[in-house]
């Protein structure tokens, strides 16, 4: 692929940022990776964002957070998807030919939703809605699913949660949440049975942008220098209705995995150094794991994914944003020592409807 | 330079109307996917990707209501995204099924989507959401309320005349009825616009556009598809978009970059698309335009940045009928918007309306000897601005 990373930046995480409008968290991050990458806005020839009107409370969010986001007087487009979803147009867009140098922001800022009533109004009115059916026990169904097809019991998820979270403590741009024991996580309440509460990765508040090029770009800029390449990348939805093969075949996730590597030119996963899983429980987590069937040379959510933080809607571009520092160097405490290439996986729609790849190269 | 052409090679669009209570939203959409691949000559299975254009969902009351549709439009198992740039949608959506052909990494691609914007009580109570809580939900601020606003400043600035906007909704509904698919059409005079009731100056209930529902689909292919499926395709020659402000009153006065009443976001949005295109003279260039045009004062203003005529002019060359079928241009063959508006795929219907004009399918509506066609979409408080350059031959 010809697309590029020239710079980012993640809002700080924070389960809820009370001191700053929505405006002013994706001004800062989009202002700090423009800085990041000694870009000027004006020099920007496009603008993509990734966004939910429905998390963020207006029925038009990019009205208000277009210019924020840099997009003042620019060609910009909206996908409401999820952050790495916009990543994919974002990269399109760059791929197409038309556009050589663009600035993508993504933002959520979960505490002022209430999640769970957007989750809930997500379903169609005649079956799903009159149910009750939400995230959680979309998750739940997920979580009975793959534990009666992989084996999975309740002591590996629980065991998974701890290792994602001292992980995370280890990364200073998540939360760095105390880790719960085991016994803590063993007897936290069910949200959805199999699952307990403490199962569940926290939504937090946050945002990312990137600062992204073609190659054509860089040539005519050699003051410039990238800090990765993004050299595989697939999407893909499935199934609206939460059938048992959709619930427990997983066959979105590992397929766009593929594509991806393909893309990239990867022989197999054995390839990757690094990969960041949108884990939205440990129960995904464990799954995830499980069909992927990654080696020990790989390190599999180094910056505890969304168990470091968790902007549900751009959680797959933070991963993204993670696996971008890894190959770039500039991890900090979570390097994983010689990193070349990293792959960030996301996640949207109940119980995963929709999975994306995007494999990152060092330059 | 585009790494791939690009094509449009089917269209698809349903019947608009107030409400279509025998059709689940995801059906509509459905219907519309499936007349654009009986139309291209594809199956589900030939399509790629897919682009799914949806505005505000608050209106029809399901939050990614685009999810729900993927079975009814064979999207599962492929790439799929769903695009929302408020009334510009459509056109963003096509824009972004643009690029996922022109980067080379699919050979087709399905732009679809569909609205029910009469399931919402009121719309305009959705849309007094759009603006900033603290500055503007409580000036009483909705789409109508806010174009009437520019529309006053435009008419104070042209001298512009109520009779004259009348006569745009009169070639509009006129112009429908030689659409199967339009909401609103017949035989208008200008009294009868003039006569209807009184909305928001200079507004009357004749100068705004229908709630619309409905769905519309088009098929976008690589060189090779479209070399083997379509005998005469609508390239896309040209895309422009541009972004401004929320903020109304910074467009407007002497530091404004964008006159507001003039809708002068079309000036860079077209320059960038006539570019690409070869599009030097318009005039000559351009036989038919798919405006965005919600209201009955909307055309003027885009016809102008867009370059068909000087500042002031176009309300001159409407009195002449320089707009009406076949004449110097011509302006929404189909009936625009002012005659159907299913908000979230509007701007995918002036596309797919552009390119039945260019491959010579749009009926009785057809204008003779289409080279080229423009259509334009516009979204948020006018601040959202894309057009589509389609051609007979690729450039």
């Amino acid at each position: 692929m010809d697309t590029y990373i020239l710079g980012l930046s993640m809002h700080p995480a924070s389960a809820h940022v009370a001191d700053k409008r929505l405006e002013e968290m994706v001004f800062d991050t989009a202002r700090a990776a423009l800085d990041d990458a000694g870009i000027d806005r004006q020099e920007l020839d496009h603008i993509t964002i990734a966004a939910s009107d429905e998390l963020d409370g207006r029925s038009i969010s990019s009205m208000l957070l277009a210019a924020p986001a840099g997009g003042y007087l620019k060609d910009e487009i909206k996908t409401t998807d999820s952050g790495l979803i916009g990543l994919c147009l974002e990269a399109l867009r760059i791929e197409s030919g038309r556009f050589h140098l663009g600035l993508l922001s993504s933002w959520n800022k979960t505490s002022k939703a209430q999640f769970e009533d957007v989750m809930r109004m997500r379903c169609e009115p005649f079956y799903t809605r009159p149910i009750g059916l939400n995230m959680s026990i979309a998750d739940g169904l997920f979580a009975q699913a793959v534990s009666d097809s992989y084996g999975i019991s309740e002591s590996d998820v629980n065991v998974a949660v701890q290792t994602s979270y001292r992980r995370a403590r280890e990364n200073h741009r998540g939360m760095r949440a105390t880790v719960p024991s085991l016994a803590e996580i063993a007897t936290s309440p069910y949200v959805s049975v199999p699952l307990r509460k403490l199962q569940q990765a926290r939504v937090t508040d946050g945002g990312v942008s990137m600062v992204i090029c073609s190659s054509t770009w860089l040539s005519k800029h050699p003051d410039h220098a990238a800090i990765a390449r993004l050299s595989g990348l697939a999407w893909r939805i499935d199934d609206y209705q939460l059938g048992a093969k959709r619930l427990s075949g997983l066959e979105g996730f590992t397929e766009t995995f593929g594509k991806a590597a393909s893309m990239a030119g990867l022989r197999d996963l054995n390839e990757l150094d690094v990969v960041e899983l949108d884990s939205q429980t440990a129960f995904h987590d464990v799954a995830y794991r499980n069909v992927l069937e990654l080696p020990d040379t790989c390190e599999v959510s180094p910056s505890g994914g969304p168990f470091a933080q968790n902007p549900y809607f751009c959680s797959g571009l933070v991963n993204a944003a993670e696996a971008v520092l890894q190959v770039a160097g500039r991890a900090g405490a979570v390097q994983v020592d010689g990193a070349k290439r990293a792959a960030a996986h996301g996640c949207h729609g109940f119980a995963q409807q929709g999975n994306a790849v995007a494999i990152f190269e060092g330059v | 330079m585009a790494k791939s052409r690009v094509a449009v090679i089917g269209v698809g669009e349903t019947e608009f109307k107030a409400n279509i209570p025998d059709k689940t939203y995801v059906e509509l959409a459905q219907d519309a996917a499936k007349g654009a691949l009986d139309d291209a000559g594809l199956g589900p299975d030939d399509i790629d990707a897919v682009v799914f254009s949806m505005a505000p969902t608050q209106f029809m009351g399901v939050n990614d209501a685009d999810k729900w549709a993927v079975d009814s439009i064979w999207a599962a198992g492929k790439p799929f995204m769903r695009v929302h740039t408020g009334g510009a949608t459509g056109g963003s959506a096509l824009h972004a099924g643009y690029v996922h052909v022109a980067s080379g990494m699919y050979r087709t691609v399905l732009v679809v989507g569909a609205d029910r914007v009469a399931e919402t009580p009121d719309a305009q109570h959705v849309l007094n959401l759009i603006w900033d809580l603290f500055y503007e939900h409580d000036f009483a601020l909705n789409t109508v309320t806010m174009t009437a606003l520019s529309t006053q400043r435009y008419m104070h600035k042209y001298g512009t005349t109520e009779e004259q906007y009348a006569r745009v909704v009169v070639r509009s509904r006129r112009n429908a009825l030689n659409n199967p698919y339009a909401h609103l059409k017949g035989k208008l005079t200008i009294d009868d616009v003039m006569n209807s009731p009184r909305i928001s100056w200079p507004y009357k209930l004749f100068d705004i556009c229908p709630r619309s529902s409905g769905a519309a689909a088009v098929i976008l292919a690589n060189d090779d598809i479209t070399n083997r499926y379509s005998s005469r395709p609508a390239f896309i020659n040209g895309i422009g978009g541009l972004t401004s402000t929320v903020f109304m009153g910074d467009r407007v006065g002497p530091y404004a970059d964008v006159e507001l009443s003039d809708e002068a976001e079309f000036v860079r949005a077209g320059k960038e698309a006539y570019a690409q295109a070869g599009i030097t003279d318009p005039v000559k260039q351009i036989q038919v335009v798919e405006l965005y045009d919600p209201f009955s004062s909307t055309q003027f203003p885009q016809l102008e940045s867009l370059g068909f005529c000087e500042r002031g002019q176009a309300q001159k060359l409407s009195d002449e009928g320089a707009f009406d079928m076949g004449a110097l241009l011509s302006v929404n063959p189909s009936g625009g918007t002012l005659c159907s508006n299913p908000i979230g795929v509007t701007g995918l219907v002036r596309v797919a309306d552009a390119a039945l004009q260019v491959m010579g399918k749009a009926g009785a509506a057809q204008v003779a000897g289409v080279r080229n066609a423009l259509a334009t979409a516009i979204g948020g408080s006018v601040q959202f601005a894309n057009c589509t350059i389609l051609g007979a031959d690729y450039v």
